[in-house]
């Protein structure tokens, strides 16, 4: 569809569609996104991929992600160097795992890596307390918290390690009845 | 990979104290191989990282190769890697890096096969193009998405999926009046019989006048009455135009693909969504972790929205906190039963009231119609009007009742929605059942009324004849009429006489009353009209009290609440009035109403899906507008995604019960004989097998009516029911295994979660904590450890496995393990270190086989879950405590189902483990590789973890230090154990109670004692041991009399060689002696599997019968083998002994001692207790 300014090259364009679960016109939509992010860092031109990244604080600003007591989380995990700071090629897959059409599975091995706040490949107490505070913004009491996390994890710890692994957290999440539903943004 | 590193670190941590104890070497290489299949074991989480990287290595490898098949097969490779590549969980840039490569190596090899299969791919490729864009094309066409998207971002998936569910029905009515619309509509306004050419489309005379006033068309008379609207327009021609369309066969075709469409497109939907929600049976429990990972709707964009839905969360956490606090409340019973019966019978009394009134309602405006000439406005809207306004107030009345019951949110919901449905179900049959009343009342009025009439009609007939409208057809007609009086077909043709006459006679004659009434119900006679008014008529007031709520109800509300609030004297905002909340379930039910209606009325009034079009669109933009200004989010949240199958299961059901009515009229009633597509029909169905009749070759109705006959239709009707059930069966039977694999792994989590309490309580039990604390934590996190690591595959294979029947993996397990243990013997002296992974693991598997065959010692468990305790006794800290033993983790298991079919393969994987093994270890592996590949790795995890947890015994138990690094080192010297153990299952068990029990003691009992102590009470109990031992065996041999006589041999020869062995030892603490005992001690103590194996086993022996039978059954296997094994190990044993003397001349005799009496168990058979206490007593010397 004819743009007058070649943002991608067709070939890009192709690639991306490959790689992600968008179209041709959602990406551009993104690039167009991604662009408004920092105007003055990010070129129109995209097609000899010129290397340039958006801060964390600009992308956590987006709409779509504002109001999201995990943004900084997501952001993250999607980043390469783990502190945020997305290219567009991180940008867009980060939506292309948020989008619709994104399998089950694809998903919860993000959402995984989200709620895994110290990186260290289990969902410890602490990750949950964290994604608990986050979530119900402190407003529950310690005990609470405590509480429920102990609830949790002792409801979806297959192995007794006290923590959450991976597959533990798959088989929890795949069972979910709401999490395609919710673990989803619409760009 | 950065996922792998946390893995390898705390490997690192478990190795270190193993670099420590001067064996570096060794170390660093198991170091390494823990490494290497510590990664290839990671799970699929991991694996999915490194995969990435793998399939580069494969690009690389595989672009060289020329063979065209191979060639062949990597570009399929290539082309799954593109296909599959959105789904990977690599960064961008090494999906774009590797679908870059995948598609060069495509392209580069493509062009060298076959040219057809190029054209092939390129054809496929131009037709992923050509899809590509059409679906780019086909997304910029569906409507909304902006809108709903925003929302979403404002109210979250709840409320989007009212508006998600509005646009599906919005494009299904498209479809649906595409349908009617180009294969009724058009044809019908193109080439038929155009407006007042015949009589079924020329308005009367005495209408005329009125045709065009505002309240005529309001009601949908006049002009619109005689249009392509309604079902009467249509004409009766057969076929029409200069192609010759049979619009009246098309007329039934459509409205029957009406109702085939819309059930297939229902249920491909639901079929679908269920899909998606996998079989996620609600009984699943995890209620925290959803309410926690589940719980943020990451479409919320909104700060409004996100507020409500945090204090939403934070009230449904609390919620479940009280409810898990305690489970029930307890109000008093008797006033909440009263109180809900109560309700129900409010309910019910006001869904009975409602399908009163409506059809009270309809049957007064027949009798005003008849009585009176004019109706007001009021009169003739009445029935829709009534309608309406009970589906609106309905529901809340509904919702007030709903709150004496008390029920909790959810199920107060689910009430309110079946009521709902209830009372739309009643109010639309109870008004199409009140209209076909009217429909056979109306004739019969027509009958009575012709009775009247004949002599009238004569004289009409008279009358008419000068206008020379076909008389005499009028005059035969009337003859046979007055014959058959009473039939509804001269009914009608009096009708028509009436009809044509009463064209010329209007203008002429004043009409008596009888006159009037006639010519008003020969107007009304069309009756497929009538229901296609009446309902047209009810949806657009539907529409109209629609829109009034939304602007009343929640917009001018919103006004006063937003404007007024400041001005009153309570809070609007958040008491009283407050805003409206939007509905989802209320609302989403009325969209299943007003599609019911459309369908109910479709084939009446063909452009009622255009219609309904229109008021979608209408809804859609009105609705969005009024969400976004003023409501707030509902606060009980409709689960969506379920939900979504929920608004689907109930609009199915309402097609088929909107259904049945257009299907009963249209096999029950007469066609109207003046107007539409069926007139002058029997029935409407007529039309096909007119059709077939006339139109189609002979054969062809042969065919049908052979169809059609019973000899066909009852055996298919048959047959289908047969297909049902049997489907049905096995729908059930997978339930029910699905139910039992669930119940299965609860079992499991349960018993995990035991375990871990009992872990815990072990290690508050020992007062003298520090000791043995500290290894049974370090223990409990190592197996925690591999516990994590293992599970991702384990426990996907997990199911698998367990379906294996025991009985199979016992005999395979035999077999390998035969094979095995010959394999070992022939390599024996050289490879004997080798041997030890494999023995025991041979040891667990047998032992859980066999309980399999006598059932009565375990009990209904089943081969599979003693397999399991077993292994995950062998995972206990040495210590053993017993009690820990009971539980046991789900990893355990499935990895013991793994074990015993590659027993053989475990063998190899683990030979590294020792010093010998090193190069032995190789071959081995080589060997079996290619057999064992797969099972070999899941297979290997356990034992590293098991070497490594004895290092970590070390550390904790400084004491003992020496001796524990010694065993660790001499990992292999076990199969010297593993053979007898192989053969006398009752021996090891025996032995590892001693171990345990040492163990025990060990923690206790380790007061400092000088060295030199040691060594002299080493020395002096190898010699006992000795003897003892011996005795013990031959002991032994008369007690188990079921014995056969060869084994005892066997135990003989053993025990021969082990004095042998130990004789030297005494006088001089010979290598050999010295050796062998610490082979021996070393397999008890660090192979923490086997201590806990032992302990697991005392808990079998309790049960006296066990052993015995288990000898019985072992002792056929392994008789053979068994004496040339014991030799053949012990042999290796000593030659390794050597080795190993070599290198730690201080620690041996610390060994020896515990070897010796290990020595001793293995061979006496019953003397278990003597060589338990012998070994604690060792213990205690060792210390």
């Amino acid at each position: 569809m004819g743009n007058k300014q070649t943002i991608f090259t067709d070939e890009q364009l192709d690639a991306y569609q490959d790689c992600t679960f968008f179209t041709r016109k959602e990406i551009l939509r993104l690039h167009g996104r991604y662009h408004e992010l920092a105007p003055h860092l990010v070129p129109m031109d995209y097609t000899n991929d010129p290397d340039c990244k958006v801060p964390l604080a600009l992308i956590v600003n987006m709409p779509e992600l504002k109001e999201n007591p995990f943004r900084n989380r997501i952001v993250e995990s999607f980043s390469e160097d783990g502190m945020g700071n997305l290219s567009f090629n991180e940008f867009v897959d980060m939506f292309s795992v948020l989008s619709e059409t994104a399998p089950r599975e694809l998903k919860a091995i993000y959402a995984f890596k989200i709620y895994d706040y110290n990186v260290d490949n289990y969902l410890c107490k602490e990750d949950l307390e964290k994604t608990l505070n986050k979530l119900t913004k402190e407003e529950l009491t310690p005990e609470e918290v405590v509480l429920v996390c102990e609830k949790a994890i002792e409801e979806a710890d297959l192995d007794g390690d006290n923590k959450l692994s991976y597959a533990d957290f798959e088989n929890m999440i795949t069972r979910a009845p709401d999490f395609l539903s919710t673990f989803h943004i619409r760009i | 990979m950065s996922s792998l590193t946390p893995s390898r670190a705390s490997m690192n941590v478990v190795s270190e104290p193993l670099v420590g104890s001067s064996r570096s070497l060794s170390a660093t290489r198991r170091h390494k191989s823990i490494r290497k299949n510590s990664r290839r074991i990671y799970s699929a989480f991991q694996d999915h990282q490194q995969g990435s990287s793998d399939d580069e290595d494969k690009d690389d490898e595989r672009v060289d190769s020329n063979d065209p098949e191979e060639m062949f097969q990597n570009i399929q490779y290539q082309k799954e890697i593109i296909a599959n590549i959105r789904t990977r969980p690599w960064p961008m840039r090494r999906k774009l890096k590797v679908l870059k490569q995948a598609r060069e190596i495509v392209l580069k090899y493509e062009g060298r096969l076959t040219r057809t299969r190029g054209y092939q791919t390129a054809g496929a490729d131009l037709l992923k193009k050509i899809s590509r864009g059409l679906y780019n094309i086909v997304v910029l066409f569906i409507p909304w998405e902006v809108r709903i998207k925003k929302i979403e971002s404002h109210f979250g998936s709840g409320v989007a999926s009212y508006f998600i569910f509005l646009r599906w029905l919005f494009g299904i009515n498209i479809v649906l009046t595409i349908m009617t619309g180009a294969f009724i509509v058009l044809p019908e306004l193109l080439a038929g019989a155009p407006f007042g050419t015949t009589r079924s489309k020329t308005i009367p005379k005495e209408h005329l006048a009125s045709a065009q006033d505002l309240d005529t068309i309001w009601s949908l008379g006049g002009y619109l009455q005689y249009s392509v609207l309604f079902y009467g327009y249509y004409g009766r021609v057969r076929k029409i135009g200069s192609a010759g369309y049979r619009l009246p066969l098309a007329y039934f075709l459509v409205g029957m693909a009406v109702f085939a469409y819309s059930f297939i497109i229902l249920l491909r939907k639901m079929a679908k969504n269920s899909r998606l929600s996998l079989a996620s049976a609600s009984d699943e429990n995890f209620t925290f972790c959803w309410r926690v990972f589940c719980a943020w709707d990451y479409l919320i964009g909104n700060p409004e929205a996100a507020e409500s839905k945090g204090a939403a969360i934070v009230n449904n956490i609390r919620e479940a906190i009280v409810e898990e606090q305690e489970k029930k409340k307890d109000t008093s019973l008797a006033v909440l039963i009263s109180l809900r019966i109560l309700a129900n019978i409010l309910v019910l009394l006001s869904l009975a009231g409602s399908i009163y009134i409506i059809y009270f309602v309809v049957d007064r405006s027949q009798k005003l119609e008849q009585e009176k000439p004019e109706l007001t406005l009021w009169e003739k809207n009445e029935v829709s009007v009534v309608v309406s306004l009970i589906t609106m107030i309905a529901p809340s009345a509904f919702e007030l009742v709903a709150q004496l019951e008390m029920y909790h949110p959810r199920t107060s919901l689910r009430f309110q929605l079946a009521r709902v449905l209830v009372l739309y179900l009643g109010n639309l049959y109870s008004l199409i059942i009140a209209l076909l009343d009217k429909v056979n009342s109306m004739s019969s009025a027509v009958q009575v009324v012709s009775g009247n009439w004949s002599d009238s009609s004569s004289f009409l007939a008279t009358i008419s004849q000068p206008d020379g409208d076909s008389l005499s057809t009028l005059v035969s007609e009337l003859s046979i009429s007055d014959h058959h009086n009473s039939t509804i077909t001269t009914i009608a043709t009096v009708l028509d006489i009436t009809n044509s006459a009463r064209s010329n006679l209007v203008a002429v004659s004043n009409q008596t009353a009888v006159f009037g009434k006639n010519t008003r119900s020969q107007q009304d006679q069309c009756w497929e009209t009538y229901v296609g008014q009446e309902m047209l008529k009810l949806s657009i007031i539907d529409m109209i009290f629609t829109v009034a709520s939304i602007l009343l109800i929640d917009f001018i509300r919103g006004l006063v609440v937003r404007y007024l609030s400041d001005c009153c004297c309570w809070d609007l905002e958040s008491k009283f009035p407050e805003y409206g909340e939007f509905k989802i379930a209320e609302n989403v039910l009325h969209l299943i109403y007003n599609q019911g209606m459309i369908w109910m009325g479709a084939f009446f009034s063909p452009c009622l899906p255009a219609f309904n079009v229109l008021k979608l669109i209408g809804l859609m933009y009105l609705r969005s507008w009024a969400v976004l200004t003023c409501n707030v989010p509902h606060q009980q949240v409709f689960r969506a995604s379920r939900s979504n199958n929920f608004y689907l299961a109930m609009l199915l059901f309402m097609l088929f019960l909107c259904m049945l009515p257009t299907i009963f009229s249209i096999v029950r009633y007469r066609p109207s004989q003046h107007c539409g597509p069926f007139s002058g029909q029997e029935k409407i169905y007529d039309i096909i097998s007119e059709t077939v009749a006339n139109d189609f070759p002979l054969w062809f109705s042969k065919v049908t009516s052979y169809i059609t006959s019973p000899v066909v239709v009852l055996p298919a009707l048959l047959l289908l029911f047969m297909l049902i059930y049997y489907l049905q069966a096995i729908a059930r039977s997978l339930k029910f295994t699905n139910n039992q694999l669930r119940m299965q792994l609860q079992t499991e989590r349960t018993e995990d979660k035991k375990k871990v309490f009992q872990m815990a309580a072990a290690r508050l039990q020992g007062p003298e904590a520090a000791a043995d604390k500290k290894p049974d934590q370090q223990e409990s996190d190592i197996t925690s450890q591999e516990a994590s690591i293992q599970t991702p595959s384990p426990r996907r294979n997990g199911s698998v496995t367990n379906f294996q029947s025991p009985v199979r993996c016992g005999n395979s397990l035999r077999t390998i393990t035969q094979s095995a243990s010959r394999a070992d013997l022939n390599r024996g002296i050289v490879a004997g270190s080798v041997r030890n992974p494999s023995v025991t693991a041979l040891p667990k598997h047998r032992l859980e086989h066999i309980p399999n065959r006598p059932p009565p010692f375990l009990g209904a468990p089943g081969g599979t879950s003693k397999s399991k305790s077993y292994h995950h006794m062998a995972f206990n800290p040495p210590a053993g405590y017993s009690d820990n033993i009971n539980s046991e983790p789900l990893y355990r298991k499935t990895k013991c189902s793994i074990n015993p079919m590659e027993a053989a393969g475990i063998i190899a994987a683990h030979s590294y483990g020792g010093r010998r093994g090193h190069t032995t270890r190789y071959v081995i592996v080589n060997e079996r590789e290619p057999r064992k590949k797969l099972l070999r790795s899941a297979t290997r995890i356990p034992r590293h973890y098991l070497m490594e947890e004895s290092a970590e015994i070390l550390e904790l138990y400084p004491r003992n230090m020496k001796r524990y690094a010694a065993r660790t080192a001499h990992h292999q010297p076990r199969p010297h154990q593993s053979h007898p153990s192989e053969q006398h299952l009752s021996e090891e068990e025996e032995e590892e109670e001693g171990q345990s029990r040492r163990r025990v003691s060990l923690g206790k009992a380790h007061r400092p004692r000088s060295l030199s102590d040691l060594r002299h009470q080493a020395n002096f109990f190898i010699g006992d041991r000795a003897e003892g031992h011996l005795s013990g065996v031959k002991g032994a041999h008369p007690a188990r009399g079921g014995y056969v006589a060869q084994k005892e041999d066997d135990l003989d020869d053993c025990e021969g060689d082990s004095g042998g062995l130990e004789s030297p030892s005494c006088s001089q603490t010979s290598v050999k002696g010295a050796d062998s005992v610490l082979v021996q001690t070393r397999c008890h103590i660090h192979s923490p599997g086997k201590p806990n194996q032992s302990t697991g086993r005392t808990r079998l022996m309790e049960s006296y019968v066990r052993p015995k039978t288990r000898q019985k059954l072992d002792t056929p296997l392994t008789e053979s083998d068994s004496g040339s094994l014991a030799s053949s190990s012990d042999q290796q044993n000593s030659s390794t002994d050597q080795y190993i003397q070599v290198i730690h001349n201080k620690e041996r005799y610390l060994k020896s001692d515990a070897k010796q009496s290990k020595i001793a168990k293995k061979k006496s058979k019953t003397s278990i207790d003597l060589n338990v206490d012998e070994s604690n007593d060792l213990i205690c010397s060792n210390v």
